[in-house]
């Protein structure tokens, strides 16, 4: 992702109230991380695995926090169990940022990941987790937003996909 | 040790500390001693060491027990280094480890009736104070230092596998009733909304 983009990202999490973000870092929206870190908004929660990130951000969303999971798309398979368990189930909110790799959009599309990005969509439709996919870094504060309003209403983890502009190589 | 006695002594002795428990008799248990609203029920296996880093992180002026089993922790292993890095002090992780999956009715024996030691798993990553109690009176020590003292805990009481939880009747507070009864208890303890949106 390039530095203006992820700059813009950035601003757009923080304007939209997320303050909290576990995450397993990947290498198509890596460039958020620093800018994340550097910023005193956000408690950013390195962790091992997607399926505690989810955890974690839900034990965070319950106390009060506007909690984020920043994860590659391979992420989703991981934390199923858990998005379905403590997200669905019990109904917290929380906004999932996913690269969308292997996505016909993804520009580092290789034969090591379009098996995950043809399978994501059914995977999220399977969850019942509402999701939009985000090619270009046009609006993206009301996309964001939108997100974040939605994952609030519902009580429970929605899916922002980031691909196209989002995976281009810095 | 019988984790029931465990719990004999420690509900009363519970404030406003929040509870974190995960699935297995542990919940039932502490559910039939224990009806604090500052009480979070998961119902899940491998959440709960998660869940309670969060509201540590989330709430670092409040204590965070959690009630973790031996299958459960073993489900979710990798919580183990993360929760050492992050280190929260406000944070005490109790493991009752019967050496054995006993919902299966059949105590199919888990990974630490054999050769895996979860307080020496803890240790090597990373988590200092790791320790393994066997006797009511050390776990009391460990209850104790966790209530009143800051630094995270992680101790894990070896106990005889019972079924007693069999006997206890089950709770009709369902999972959102749960989540609910916690969120507005927060809401009112820490004077802030948590829940966002007005219908």
């Amino acid at each position: 992702m390039k530095a203006e983009l992820a700059n813009r990202m950035v601003v757009a999490l923080k304007n939209s109230g997320i303050d909290f973000i576990s995450h397993v870092p990947e290498t198509r929206l890596s460039e958020m991380l620093p800018l994340l870190k550097a910023d005193d908004t956000f408690m950013l929660v390195p962790v091992a695995s997607e399926a505690e990130a989810v955890g974690i951000a839900a034990g965070a969303a319950l106390a009060g926090k506007r909690a984020a999971v920043y994860m590659e798309g391979t992420g989703v398979f991981v934390s199923a169990y858990n998005l379905l368990t403590v997200g669905i189930r019990y109904g917290v909110p929380m906004l999932l940022l996913v690269s969308y790799i292997g996505s016909v959009e993804d520009q580092r599309n290789t034969f090591l990941y379009s098996q995950y990005g043809c399978r994501m969509i059914p995977q999220l439709e399977a969850l019942g987790i509402e999701y939009r996919i985000i090619e270009d870094g046009g609006n993206i504060g009301a996309k964001v937003s939108n997100a974040v309003r939605a994952m609030h209403a519902l009580k429970q983890p929605v899916a922002l996909l980031f691909t196209g502009e989002f995976t281009e190589a810095q | 040790m019988i984790r029931y006695e465990c719990f004999e002594w420690l509900a009363p002795l519970m404030t406003d500390q929040l509870v974190v428990t995960s699935l297995s008799g542990q919940r039932v248990e502490w559910g039939h001693l224990s009806k604090r609203e500052a009480d979070l029920n998961l119902g899940s296996m491998g959440n709960a060491l998660a869940v309670g880093i969060g509201l540590a992180l989330a709430l670092p002026q409040r204590k965070v027990f959690v009630f973790e089993s031996d299958g459960s922790v073993l489900l979710s292993l990798f919580n183990l280094p993360t929760l050492a890095n992050l280190n929260p002090p406000n944070m005490a992780v109790f493991v009752f480890d019967n050496q054995a999956y006993s919902g299966t009715r059949i105590s199919y024996p888990s990974a630490t009736a054999g050769k895996t030691d979860l307080a020496a798993v803890a240790k090597g990553s990373g988590i200092e104070h790791s320790v393994t109690v066997s006797a009511l009176a050390d776990f009391k020590k460990e209850a104790t230092a966790a209530l009143h003292d800051g630094g995270l805990r992680f101790v894990v009481c070896k106990i005889e596998e019972s079924v007693g939880h069999r006997n206890i009747t089950r709770s009709d507070v369902d999972l959102l009733e749960t989540k609910y009864r916690f969120v507005r208890y927060l809401e009112r303890t820490e004077g802030k909304p948590i829940f966002q949106g007005r219908g």
